[in-house]
């Protein structure tokens, strides 16, 4: 039961998939210009990792080593597909919101990364526990992303007036910069700088360093 | 040639290249400008501070030159917070995260100003005017001297000026043009830590520079000028990998037919 929280656990912080493996950060950016936006996509791929993941564990034993990475891709694009489908047909709006980026979640390196490291190796639970723990790891770093740049860029959330911006009368005055994607780079960027600032252990050695010398003066 | 022997000597050599221009900006447009002034001054301090603090290093007081160049370039009537949010964009993400002066690659005053243009669409930046032109002569001169300005950067940007205004309208650039950029072709321009690090790499720089102000001038010349020396900068460490590969191949050639 510990391991199975574990790995449920782990992928939030301590192992995220975004902020420590730099993973999935084509859609982070892409999809995160509103809470909306951020909130279906994460759960998308959620949903994906998770089915892609029972699947490919449920087989695991019968796909042929060599051709084991095509098996994957066909199961993961299966299911983008269905996803897809179902956004088309009951989220139609949403769906063109997000645009191509739902029919990327197949080139998501997070996806096919947890099916070949974990999913072709481990029984059907711990699996699950891996891929939902994942999923709500990218969630997390979405919804984040998400909600900075629709309350800075726009004074909204999930749509509704959250500060009165100048427009309306009150004070704010959007960033525009937010609503574009290195805004999505910045943040990004200072979430992984302060994860490794408070967990140590994730930062990486410096590829260089000054010469003592030159540090003396 | 003066030479900065002394630690900040370098900081104290720009400010005091900044200071006639500061004065001539904050004289014209009055209290506004004094305003942003201390704003910026006290945001890039206090940050500074902070960033000092974490990495119990000496307080380096780099950041003064950033507040300074600020005080010109951004318009009086610019909401004070959001120069204060400019001022920390520019100092922490332009030059902290990297580990402090000389160790980024951007000027952070140019991603200070580029931050408040596209965040704040419509702010036009000021730092045009003739008396500031003027008052940047000096600081000119003294930066020449101490070495923190190079001649081929400017002489490029000059001709990548004409070149491009050549090819766009078939005529020479009017000289206002060439006034309202002087402020910020010294101080923004031909920051030492942005600029490329070789000697043919600072021509290629400064053309790069000349035809990006010229394809972006409607947006006004500060503005264009911003735009073009952040593009610019980033292009540097680029130019100079060419530069040098070019460089290495031809004295491997030589030596090949020796």
């Amino acid at each position: 039961m510990a391991t199975f929280l574990d790995r449920l656990t782990r992928p939030l912080i301590d192992e995220n998939p975004v902020t420590l493996q730099i993973l999935g950060i084509c859609s982070a950016l892409a999809v995160t210009t509103t809470l909306a936006t951020a909130l279906t996509m994460a759960a998308a791929l959620t949903v994906v990792l998770c089915l892609s993941g029972l699947f490919i564990s449920l087989i695991r034993r019968h796909i042929p080593h060599s051709v084991r990475l095509i098996v994957q891709i066909t199961i993961i694009a299966s299911l983008v597909i269905v996803i897809d489908g179902l956004l088309r047909a009951y989220a139609f709006e949403m769906s063109r919101r997000l645009s191509v980026f739902v029919g990327l979640i197949v080139t998501n390196c997070l996806v096919l990364g947890r099916a070949e490291s974990f999913a072709m190796k481990n029984p059907v639970l711990p699996t699950l526990a891996d891929a939902f723990g994942n999923g709500l790891g990218y969630s997390l770093v979405l919804i984040v992303v998400g909600t900075l740049r629709e309350l800075l860029g726009a004074g909204t959330l999930l749509g509704r007036p959250v500060v009165a911006t100048v427009a309306e009368g009150g004070w704010f005055e959007p960033l525009a910069l937010m609503q574009r994607a290195p805004a999505a780079f910045f943040i990004l960027g200072l979430l992984v700088w302060a994860i490794r600032a408070l967990r140590r252990s994730q930062a990486e050695a410096p590829d260089y360093r000054l010469e003592a010398a030159e540090e003396e003066r | 040639m003066i030479r900065a022997a002394f630690p900040g000597g370098v900081t104290l050599l720009q400010a005091a290249a900044l200071l006639p221009p500061v004065a001539v900006a904050v004289f014209a447009r009055g209290a506004g400008a004094t305003a942003v002034l201390a704003v910026a001054l006290l945001t890039a301090l206090i940050w500074d501070l902070v960033f000092a603090r974490a990495r119990a290093a000496p307080v380096a007081w780099h950041s003064v030159t950033t507040g300074l160049i600020l005080a010109v370039a951004v318009p009086p009537d610019v909401t004070l917070w959001q120069v204060a949010l400019a001022a920390s964009f520019g100092v922490v993400l332009g030059e902290q995260v990297f580990g402090g002066r000389g160790f980024g690659f951007l000027s952070p005053a140019v991603a200070a100003l580029a931050f408040l243009a596209f965040s704040f669409p419509g702010t036009g930046l000021a730092g045009a005017e003739p008396a500031v032109a003027a008052a940047a002569v000096p600081g000119l001169v003294l930066l020449f001297a101490a070495g923190l300005v190079f001649w081929r950067l400017l002489a490029g940007f000059a001709l990548g000026l004409c070149l491009a205004t050549l090819l766009a309208s078939g005529a020479l650039p009017a000289p206002s043009l060439a006034v309202s950029l002087c402020f910020g072709a010294v101080f923004l321009l031909a920051d030492p830590v942005a600029a490329a690090a070789t000697q043919a790499g600072r021509w290629i720089h400064g053309l790069i520079a000349g035809g990006l102000v010229v394809l972006l001038a409607d947006m006004g010349p500060v503005n264009a000028l911003v735009f073009a020396a952040l593009l610019a900068s980033l292009a540097a460490p680029l130019v100079d990998h060419l530069v040098i590969r070019a460089l290495a191949r031809r004295r491997d050639g030589r030596r090949r037919h020796v």
